[in-house]
């Protein structure tokens, strides 16, 4: 649709041809090249050395299997919260809102989340299969507990995790749409006020969804690398309180 | 700042178009007083410096939305930017998303043709006077303090950057509003997925981080649309259910 706006010669001559990858992937980009290669990296040293569980610890990572680690993934992947991240950080569209800081974003194409980018409206998908992978976390923590007879700081750091990918699934912008979101008369529904407040009460979460989305990730990290770390032999777990 | 013969004064570069179509910054000294905002200043500039200058104001209130400019590269309404919380020197600009009338004022005629084009208001058949529940009114509240200023638009990099054809925030939040309306029977994300180019959004919000009324305008205007657009042509579960209805 025409708005009357003077064409960008770069985007009208871009957006005229159909394409199947990108510009986006395929610029030089180094934060794009840093970033794959940072995960690929990971992802191949999880795979070489796995710990996939220590003394009855699950490691995050692998439960139940490393194999729907690709689903996790692309449910952040897809995830609006890292949606913004990446696109302001790695494909610099923009990296910042002040205007004389993001020079460079206007010299090159874009299709934000047309074309290609579209696949991330499967967000809701990846939401599904992530909801029931859950309950594995949740019989993780139960396995902690009851393989070693006590509540430990390690059994304590996997039930933290476990909640904070509850309370980020929970504050998801898709499952915010099915509850509620969709709703335009609670009014004429059945249990309109109940659902209201129910929505209410997920969009005071919500608001916090970027926040929520980094710290569960840094939290998956660290007890990656904690259990890594009493694999290894270090002495850092003790016990909080005997069964 | 800077003490001079016992006046304290500022020093603000304004944008000042010339004939041929350029334009440059040209600094002014302002004499401070309490409590200043940047429109006082510019509007110091007018009355006692060059009366040429042109600016656009009409509330001193932050409400009627016409001083919208851009304030050392962000956009802000220059009646509600205190002098006292800019460090250093003050620049202003008028909003350059939009092409330029003359110095700080912007033609921000766009926006009136693309609101034209969204899809208008179709109330269902109901008893009048219409009986409408408060759970139902809150959630199109916010998008109603809109005071059409557009800075939205102006920060968009959508729109700015790239020109795409994207109808931008502002009036996704005024389709927000009409979609979410109770008595309304439309569906816009349609129009916003087909025509309103609400693909190019890439929810990175800077548009939320400008809008003075603090509409949270990505979380519960865009990203809203974003999802009843996937309803419609992302997500082949509910394609049958579409067509049935
Ligand atoms: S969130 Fe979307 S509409 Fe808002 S500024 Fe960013 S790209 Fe533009
Ligand atoms: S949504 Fe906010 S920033 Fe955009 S025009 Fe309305 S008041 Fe201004
Ligand atoms: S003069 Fe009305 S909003 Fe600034």
């Amino acid at each position: 649709m025409e708005f009357g706006r003077e064409k960008n010669e770069i985007q009208s001559a871009y957006s005229s041809k159909r394409v199947i990858i990108p510009k986006e992937l395929r610029e030089p980009n180094p934060r794009l090249w840093a970033f794959i290669i940072l995960v690929g990296i990971a992802l191949y040293l999880m795979v070489i050395y796995p710990v996939k569980s220590f003394d009855g610890y699950v490691d995050p990572f692998y439960a139940p299997t490393i194999l729907i680690l690709p689903i996790v993934g692309l449910f952040r992947v897809t995830c609006y919260a890292y949606r913004k991240d990446y696109h302001r950080h790695i494909f610099k569209h923009p990296v910042e809102c002040a205007i004389g800081k993001r020079e460079d974003s206007a010299k090159r194409a874009y299709t934000g989340e047309t074309g290609f980018f579209r696949f991330e409206n499967l967000h809701r998908y990846f939401l599904y299969a992530s909801i029931l992978i859950l309950p594995f976390f949740y019989y993780d923590i139960y396995k902690a507990v009851a393989f070693n007879g006590a509540i430990t700081f390690a059994a304590l750091l996997i039930a933290i995790n476990t909640i904070l990918v509850t309370v980020y699934l929970f504050s998801c912008h898709a499952l915010r749409h099915l509850t509620g979101g969709r709703v335009d008369c609670f009014g004429c529904k059945f249990a309109g006020q109940r659902r209201k407040s129910y929505f209410d009460f997920q969009s005071y979460f919500n608001a916090h969804h970027e926040q929520l989305a980094w710290i569960s990730l840094l939290m998956f990290v660290l007890v990656d690398l904690y259990l890594r770390a009493l694999g290894a032999g270090l002495p850092i777990n003790f016990t909080l309180l005997h069964l | 700042m800077s003490e001079e013969s016992g006046k304290r004064v500022i020093n603000i570069s304004i944008y000042r178009t010339d004939e041929n179509g350029g334009g440059g910054y040209k600094d002014y000294e302002v004499p401070i007083q309490e409590g200043m905002v940047v429109l006082d200043a510019v509007r110091y500039v007018q009355e006692h410096i060059d009366t040429t200058l042109a600016i656009r104001w009409n509330c001193k209130a932050a409400r009627c939305g016409s001083c919208a400019a851009e304030i050392n590269n962000m956009p802000k309404l220059m009646c509600k930017t205190r002098i006292d919380t800019i460090k250093g020197k003050i620049r202003v600009a008028p909003m350059s998303a939009f092409n330029s009338v003359a110095d700080l004022v912007a033609d921000v005629s766009e926006n009136y043709l693309i609101n034209r084009q969204i899809p208008e208001f179709s109330p269902r058949e109901a008893e009048i006077p219409w009986k409408i529940k408060q759970i139902d009114v809150e959630r199109t509240k916010e998008f109603r303090k809109c005071i059409e200023c557009f800075l939205c638009q102006d920060v968009c990099h959508v729109i700015r950057d790239h020109k795409a054809d994207y109808v931008g925030p502002r009036h996704v939040v005024k389709a927000a509003s009409l979609d979410m309306h109770p008595m309304d029977t439309v569906d816009r994300s349609e129009f916003l997925n087909n025509e309103g180019g609400i693909g190019y959004c890439n929810v990175t919000k800077c548009c939320q981080e400008v809008c003075p009324e603090g509409i949270k305008i990505t979380d519960n205007a865009i990203i809203q649309e974003k999802e009843r657009a996937a309803d419609r042509f992302y997500d082949p579960l509910l394609w049958r259910r579409e067509k049935k209805r």
